[in-house]
């Protein structure tokens, strides 16, 4: 149970590239189909934590099910199969790169992935904010909040600081 | 000491990092570019895009990335422990209360206002990163045709980092 708990983390960090959210549909699949670990609602709830969470939603999404299904043991090697794939493939491409970042070639790839990059900020910010409940009325809190780090070069620390104590405040009754 | 300064950049990253992959990349351009300057501008955007081309989250390629650049292979593990250590800890706190926690209503406030503050911070990740990656006319033509092929096209990023690093083997000037 155990070394499949690691071994089902271990393929879903190893097949998801591009980040937490094109993991969500793979880890749904292996969880609640095919392992059939939890249930289709609690990994929703589990979801909804990963995202309210600091840290990166893959790992927090593998710390919630280990969790489930086998407590802390295997959280952690449910933590350790999703984060074993990146540092390794990650370390080899470092590796390498240190070596070929000069070359020519290199460069002129660079020269298209760099705008290439962009592209796949600006994707996700429009689907995240279509799902946030973004209105006329509270566009002002994202926009200021862009503004703030993006051009004023604030550390997002403070606002999101602000913003926990606010929704706090908010929500006294 | 390199090591602790590492270890504990990463841990304060790990724990401002709200909203997943994209909103912690102006943390992580914040403290790395920023603060400590450990990558320069041009860097940093390779490190984003080699982030994304390999398998795993993010934040913890680009953890590690940094690290191995910086320190060597110890550094690496110390920024990919570092980075992950904050939500072991609170993911785990709020996973054993969670069905209690989702009732109360300061917790549902909170979950609210960070679904918008993370809209706001990938936009700030985006307004910091664009001066770098898009100086011409080239590379605004990229963008677009990268932008349209993600978002109406539904092309999957990996693919579209390959045909984007083809095209710039071929086309591009250095």
């Amino acid at each position: 149970m155990l070394l499949r708990i690691f071994l089902t983390f271990l393929k879903i960090g190893a097949f998801t590239i591009g980040g937490g959210y094109a993991m969500i549909p793979l880890i749904k699949r292996e969880v609640c189909e095919r392992q059939g670990w939890i249930t289709e609602d609690e990994f929703l709830d589990g979801l909804a934590a990963a995202q309210s969470c600091p840290g990166s939603i893959a790992v927090n999404i593998s710390i919630y099910t280990g969790y489930h299904v086998r407590g802390n043991i295997g959280m952690l090697l449910a933590v350790l199969g999703t984060i074993i794939p990146s540092t390794i493939s990650i370390l080899i491409i470092a590796m390498l790169f240190q070596r070929y970042a000069e070359q020519t070639l290199v460069q002129r790839a660079f020269t298209a992935l760099r705008p290439a990059v962009v592209a796949l900020i600006a994707v996700p910010l429009i689907q995240m904010a279509r799902k946030s409940g973004l209105t006329l009325k509270n566009a002002w809190f994202p926009l200021v909040i862009a503004l703030v780090v993006g051009v004023l070069n604030v550390s997002p620390v403070y606002p999101i600081l602000l913003t926990l104590i606010y929704a706090l405040w908010e929500s006294r009754s | 000491m390199i090591y602790l300064n590492l270890l504990f950049t990463f841990f304060k990253i790990g724990l401002f990092s709200f909203g997943g992959g994209y909103a912690i990349l102006a943390m992580i351009q914040q403290e790395v570019v920023l603060n400590h300057a450990w990558l320069t501008e041009a860097e940093y955007v390779q490190v984003v895009a080699i982030s994304q081309m390999t398998p795993g989250p993010i934040a913890i390629n680009a953890a590690t990335f940094i690290g191995y650049q910086k320190a060597g292979i110890i550094g690496s593990l110390l920024c990919t422990l570092g980075v992950t250590l904050p939500s072991l800890l609170i993911m785990l706190t709020i996973t054993i209360s969670y069905l209690k926690l989702k009732k109360l209503p300061w917790f549902q406030q909170i979950f609210k206002r960070l679904k918008l503050l993370s809209v706001g911070l990938i936009a700030a990740a985006l307004i910091m990163i664009i001066d770098h990656a898009v100086e011409n006319w080239y590379a605004l033509g990229i963008f677009t045709a990268c932008f349209l092929a993600t978002w109406k096209f539904k092309l999957n990023p990996f693919t579209m980092l390959i045909m984007a690093a083809i095209f710039g083997m071929i086309c591009g000037t250095v």
